[in-house]
């Protein structure tokens, strides 16, 4: 059974989401609290990205309920979802390629501004003002990967990065949208070994010097160690363990999902 | 085999030459001379194919990843090849008609003439005329090989040169009467029989716009870097040239009508009219990336309701000429009201159809403008509109007695409108609406992951857009003074969207110059006015070919992605040395 905690920001009860047959999510629980990291497990097609799909809006679930903070987020649009303060990042990069890695970052703020027509052609003092701290801020949660997004690079269009720079503006986009809930889908998917380490230190940081409430995907087992407070596993769309990274990966239902049961069982 | 593509490449060359023989481009304008009494626009449409299969056949080629430059001689051999072909191929094919007899293939090509086998023979025998295309189309083709293989610093002053002669050329009926209005000596530039230029005008302009392109080279990079610096950290610096050219062509914009005369101003002002409904449909197409094949539904909207607004009557017989809603509003009270009706339709339209995406988009926004050209052409708005007989008495806009109907004053009227278009067009993409709009175009679905509410934003492109096509539309009415559905034609809307993919999508530039080059040209040059849509077509495959990116591009983004590219390389090759990668200054001013 879950654990119900007096604080948890995310609840999930009962989520159900399927295409067609398939039944991507089959009533998955879970909970997560204010300043922790869970980790996601489970082999391919379990169902996690859907989670983070269905989390976010761009999926409506056909069952079951997600809560954050008071109220029920099922149904919301993901531009809304962003809002209250749920980002994310993408299992498949996805940056805005032709813009630069500045104006990446700029449109996180996005619903963090109000700028409006009439505003934007007369260029009034307020707007102005906004502009620049859209600036500021987007340079802010770009240095959080230190120099590697900054200096000369703001204004290189983001095709221009290397693959494990994709992957970190796609992050300091997301920290950009000024979240509280940061949905990270294998962050580390395609790093090297050394970047992946860096990676691990950052997610950890975003915890404790953000103060942000991560949830990450994550098939990288020495990642999911590092950095998890808790680990939920999930299989066919449902969760199969849950506890810390030791008990779940001696969990013996995790094992079986992972590798497989004897043939002689 | 490199030997059969060349000769590939000029038979296709021959087949456009035929072609152009065929719908009457060289038959009809043996007589339109561009330079002395020599070169003609017909002679340049023989020879040019050639020369093209000859810049073609001697370009370097890309084959499994690797580019094989060739050497000079096989270059020019390719070239010579290709030249031939094609003069061959059209050698054969005057050989041919000859043989059936031009007045048999008259009744099926109305342009196959005796003045057009005169013309291509010049005059000799069958034979000896096609071995004399055959020479011409071979030294065409070895000149185009020769301007491919030579080292940009020739090329480009070379091409440069050619373009600007030939430019000044086709302007024969605009330049003179510029000068004459300057008081400007114009007969050692511009020929007294021929219309063209003559030889020694050619010459000099030739060699200016050599020149201007050799200090460009020379010097333009060593100025843009001295401006960069003096700009310092406060963004990309506008580059010299650009500037210089930015305030050249303001002052042309200004003067034009004074210099040009009132044909050429109604022209312009026709120009005007399409640069704007250019910059609204700019930010529909390129802005906010939704292809929409009914922009005529705004300008429509903006004519009709202009002309009820300020007091237009009906043009029907038999029925009170009075329309069933009418106001008597001042021409410059009307205009912001038309431009909110416009931008409510924008949203009421709007809303239904833009959930659809690209191609199916497309389609019904086509549909949506096929409509309103039937709609203001039915029995049944007759009371409203007129039907096909349409309304007229529109205002002229007048300030004071001072009235705009006259083509020089409607020019200006026109470009104070399309001044005001660009400015509000320019704030809104360098906004944070603007930067939604292109996170919308790159990637719809991540841009709402990211907080943007799509079709808040979508809708919002749409009815601004409108909101500038109807002031085209009530700009066309006072224009003309009278509508009648005949100019509401879906055609208006392919126009449009010809434009702006020619200028580039997303620079307003672009549209200046893309309606300049669409309206303008076949404006000034009545005698392609036949030709016209096959010019369009040809020149909007042209540049999706040759420079996706349109003529005049999106400048800042293009020049960053050059130097960035420089930066990138300089970056790799030091991780490669094992250095720490420098932190490289880009040529755009943007240091750490």
């Amino acid at each position: 059974m879950p654990v119900v905690g007096t604080d948890a920001v995310l609840e999930v009860r009962g989520l159900q989401k399927h295409f067609g047959g398939l039944y991507a999510l089959s009533g998955l629980d879970m909970d997560v609290r204010r300043g922790e990291i869970v980790s996601v497990i489970g082999p391919n097609g379990a169902g996690k990205s859907t989670l983070f799909n269905v989390i976010t809006g761009i999926y409506e679930p056909d069952a079951g309920d997600i809560r954050y903070g008071d109220a029920s987020i099922v149904g919301l649009r993901p531009h809304q979802v962003v809002k209250l303060g749920i980002a994310r990042t993408f299992q498949n990069v996805r940056l805005f390629a032709n813009m630069t890695i500045l104006e990446n970052a700029m449109v996180g703020q996005h619903c963090r501004s109000r700028g409006g027509v009439f505003g934007s052609i007369l260029r009034t003092p307020g707007v102005r003002a906004e502009e620049e701290r859209i600036r500021e801020r987007a340079k802010e949660a770009l240095s959080f990967f230190g120099k590697r997004l900054s200096g000369y690079r703001l204004e290189q269009p983001a095709f221009s990065l290397s693959y494990a720079n994709r992957r970190r503006l796609e992050m300091a986009r997301a920290l950009a949208t000024d979240p509280q809930l940061l949905l990270l889908d294998e962050p580390t998917a395609g790093m090297n070994p050394r970047e992946t380490l860096e990676l691990r230190d950052h997610i950890v940081r975003m915890r404790d010097e953000l103060g942000l409430t991560v949830i990450v995907i994550e098939h990288d087992m020495r990642v999911v160690k590092g950095v998890s407070d808790r680990v939920v596993a999930c299989d066919y769309g449902q969760k199969i363990a849950e506890g810390t990274y030791d008990e779940v990966a001696h969990d013996e239902r995790v094992i079986e999902a992972y590798l497989g049961t004897k043939a002689n069982d | 085999m490199a030997a059969s593509r060349w000769v590939r490449m000029g038979a296709a060359a021959g087949v456009v030459t035929i072609f152009l023989a065929l719908v009457g481009l060289i038959g009809g304008f043996t007589d339109v001379y561009l330079i002395g009494d020599q070169i003609t626009f017909a002679g340049l449409m023989l020879v040019l194919p050639a020369f093209a299969a000859g810049l073609v056949a001697a370009a370097p080629r890309v084959e499994g990843g690797e580019r094989h430059e060739m050497r000079f001689v096989e270059a020019i051999t390719a070239a010579a090849v290709a030249g031939a072909a094609a003069g061959a191929v059209f050698g054969a094919t005057m050989i041919l008609a000859d043989v059936i007899g031009v007045e048999r293939i008259r009744t099926v090509f109305l342009n196959v003439s005796p003045q057009l086998m005169e013309f291509v023979t010049f005059g000799q025998a069958t034979l000896v005329g096609a071995v004399i295309i055959v020479v011409m189309s071979t030294v065409a083709g070895v000149l185009g090989g020769a301007l491919r293989v030579a080292p940009t610093s020739v090329r480009r002053p070379v091409t440069v040169a050619v373009m600007a002669t030939l430019l000044f050329g086709f302007l024969q009926r605009v330049i003179p009467i510029a000068l004459d209005q300057l008081k400007l000596e114009r007969d050692w530039l511009y020929s007294v029989s021929f219309d063209g230029l003559t030889w020694i005008g050619a010459i000099v302009v030739g060699a200016v716009a050599a020149g201007v392109s050799v200090l460009k080279g020379r010097f333009g990079t060593q100025l843009r870097g001295r401006v960069a610096g003096i700009r310092g950290r406060t963004g990309p610096a506008v580059s010299p040239g650009v500037l210089v050219a930015g305030v050249f062509a303001l002052a042309l914009l200004i003067a034009a009508p004074m210099l040009l005369g009132s044909v050429i101003s109604e022209v312009l002002g026709t120009v005007m009219v399409f640069a704007l409904l250019g910059i609204g449909l700019n930010i529909v197409v390129g802005y906010a990336g939704l292809l929409d094949l009914g922009y005529v539904f705004f300008f429509a909207l903006g004519a009709y309701s202009l002309a009820l607004l300020t007091g237009a009557t009906l043009n029907a017989y038999g029925i009170p000429p009075d329309p069933a809603i009418s106001g008597h509003l001042n021409f410059y009270v009307a205009i912001p009201i038309v431009m909110l009706i416009a931008a409510a339709a924008g949203v009421l339209v709007g809303a239904p159809v833009l959930r659809l995406r690209g191609d199916y988009l497309a389609l019904v926004t086509l549909g949506l403008g096929e409509m309103v050209t039937v709609l203001v052409g039915s029995p049944w708005l007759v009371p409203l509109v007129g039907g096909p007989s349409g309304m007229r008495g529109i205002t002229d806009a007048a300030i004071g007695g001072l009235a705009f109907r006259d083509p020089q004053r409607f020019y200006y009227l026109a470009l104070a409108f399309v001044g005001l278009a660009a400015f509000i067009s320019w704030r809104l993409a360098t906004s944070r609406i603007g930067r939604a709009w292109t996170a919308m175009r790159e990637d719809e679905q991540t841009a709402d992951a990211m907080g943007i509410s799509t079709t808040r934003f979508k809708l919002l492109a749409f009815s601004i857009g409108g909101a500038i096509g109807s002031l085209g539309g009530a700009l066309f009415a006072v224009k003309i003074g009278s509508l009648t559905p005949a100019s509401f034609q879906v055609l208006v809307s392919i126009q449009v969207l010809g434009l702006v993919i020619l200028g580039g999508m997303g620079s307003i530039p672009g549209v200046l110059v893309g309606a300049l080059v669409l309206v303008g040209l076949p404006g000034l040059l009545r005698e392609f006015e036949e030709y016209r849509f096959l010019a369009y077509g040809a020149a909007v495959v042209a540049v999706m070919v040759l420079r996706p990116q349109g003529l005049v591009p999106n400048v800042r983004r293009s020049r960053e992605l050059q130097d960035e590219e420089r930066a990138q390389d300089e970056w790799a090759k030091a991780a490669e040395e094992g250095e720490t990668p420098p932190e490289i200054a880009t040529a755009t001013g943007a240091t750490t």
